[in-house]
């Protein structure tokens, strides 16, 4: 691909980012505050993708972008780089997971019981139109149980490596900034597990959607069945400079496994990520499940699908075929032309051409 | 095992504690400031599949650390409020300076409790969705 340097348009640019923000109005903390409050499943797909935990700063990139899903996450990935790492956090187990929703689809009586938590998964899908002719919207109250839940329930695939369906591996004993990370080094295949989660944890949710869809319809090896689905909060576990170890706070976090019978176990796939995103961890998951031994160029290879749902590189790369391509299309212009030519040339000279 | 006031001072209510820590500032006397600023916690989390630790991605906070008398006083706690982690600072030093020993203890104690008490409030929304399933 070739490019040429352009000169002009300067205030056309100015001018059309300006009827951009214009469009969307001034604004101010208020705005910011009504997003974080009103949009917290928006915020939370924001803070997953851009694979940076702030409601603060995602409703601020929803409101500056007016909801541009795709510059909302380029504005806060870029914003990260100017931030120092301070520390990498103790890692957060499962079972350590203040649980508001946890269900298996796989086991009916799991440990610790199906939790439904907050969910519309048996709602109707009725648009509340009544509003738009002057009326509130009050959700019903939540009848409190007696009796807490309790905080942390235990695995479901603990409890079935106890039941020897599944072979749990030892725990890896990494920590720290031994840990593979993606933002400091690049993607390379066969790809480090830990890469591969990463990459998932921060995947664009519809393009992660469509090609864990595509395996789940049929175009995969493996056919999940939901084992786990559970939206939580994790501990933030840093270290005091005298030693102690203590939480900084918590985060809402997604994660989903998957199963498939595999000879006479089961195996496993896997994802999370940040904030409560249940589509796309049953996706990614899906795809985790789906990934040994795939095809070269199938949408469950790994090396396709962790390329694929990059949300800031693949919309990078889809808008910039916007850009001026006047010399590449000339050229191809060009050789359109001439090919053209040559078989116009070819034909008429085929035709003066005496009959035998 | 974690420290249980450091967390609890972590996730404590902002404005109460800022108000709270301002109270700390004359009697804890001379103090250095080694850091105030904020930046990025990264958070791995094991994987259950093949036990993997993996980054989900990294968490905004805001980072305080300071000292007196041979004591480091620090406070790291989600956000950019930075006043607020020198507040969570400001009552670790004087916890472990025994300054005001007893409100500290006292305002780390209200505070364990009004977050138990969020907490259980959730807990109990939450229960009140379990299903009690039966398959025919």
């Amino acid at each position: 691909m070739a490019y040429v340097a352009t000169r002009g348009g300067e205030r056309a640019i100015e001018q059309a980012e300006r009827l951009f923000r214009e469009e969307i109005g001034p604004f101010d903390h208020s705005r910011v505050h009504e997003i974080k409050q009103s949009l917290p499943y928006l915020i939370d797909r924001v803070m997953g993708e851009a694979s940076l935990y702030d409601e603060d700063l995602a409703a601020l990139a929803l409101a500056q972008t007016g909801g541009e899903m795709f510059e909302a996450v380029l504005l806060l990935r870029a914003w990260r780089t100017t931030q120092p790492r301070l520390t990498v956090a103790k890692p957060v187990e499962q079972k350590d997971l203040f649980t508001h929703r946890r269900i298996s689809a796989a086991f009916k009586d799991i440990p610790g019981g199906q939790v439904l938590g907050p969910t519309l998964d048996y709602a109707h899908r009725i648009l509340a139109t009544d509003v738009l002719g002057g009326s509130a919207y009050a959700p019903e109250p939540v009848e409190a149980a007696e009796k807490p839940a309790p905080a942390n329930v235990p695995s479901v695939s603990a409890w079935q490596a106890e039941n020897d369906l599944v072979d749990l591996p030892d725990p890896d004993p990494t920590q720290g900034n031994e840990i593979p990370d993606l933002t400091r080094e690049p993607l390379l295949f066969p790809a480090k597990r830990a890469h591969t989660l990463q990459s998932l944890a921060r995947a664009e949710t519809g393009g992660t959607l469509a090609l864990g869809y595509s395996a789940m319809r049929g175009y995969g090896s493996a056919h999940p069945t939901v084992n786990e689905v559970r939206l939580s909060e994790a501990e933030i576990e840093v270290t005091h400079p005298d030693g102690r170890t203590f939480s900084a706070g918590r985060v809402k976090l997604s994660q989903a496994e998957v199963v498939d019978k595999k000879g006479e176990k089961l195996s496993l796939g896997f994802a999370a990520t940040f904030g409560w995103n249940e589509v796309k961890c049953i996706s990614a998951a899906t795809l985790d499940l789906n990934s040994p031994g795939a095809a070269k160029g199938s949408a469950t290879e790994e090396e396709f699908f962790l390329y694929h749902t990059e949300g800031v590189e693949s919309s990078g790369f889809c808008i910039h075929f916007k850009l001026p391509h006047y010399v590449t299309f000339q050229s191809s212009l060009d050789a359109m032309r001439d090919a053209k030519a040559k078989k116009a040339a070819q034909s008429s000279s085929s035709a003066t051409e005496p009959a035998e | 095992m974690t420290d249980a006031t450091l967390s609890t001072l972590a996730r404590a209510e902002t404005a109460r504690l800022k108000q709270f820590a301002e109270t700390l500032i004359e009697p804890l006397g001379d103090i250095e400031v080694v850091q105030s600023r904020t930046g990025l916690v990264m958070l791995p989390m094991r994987d259950t599949a093949q036990g993997t630790a993996f980054h989900l991605g990294e968490v905004l906070v805001s980072e305080a650390h300071i000292r007196s008398q041979g004591h480091e006083g620090y406070g790291m706690r989600r956000g950019t409020d930075l006043q607020a982690a020198m507040a969570m600072a400001l009552v670790d030093l004087a916890l472990q300076t025994g300054v005001s020993k007893e409100t500290c203890e006292a305002f780390c104690a209200a505070e364990a409790a009004a977050q138990q008490a969020d907490d259980t409030a959730v807990l109990r929304k939450v229960e009140a969705t379990r299903v009690d399933m039966e398959t025919f």
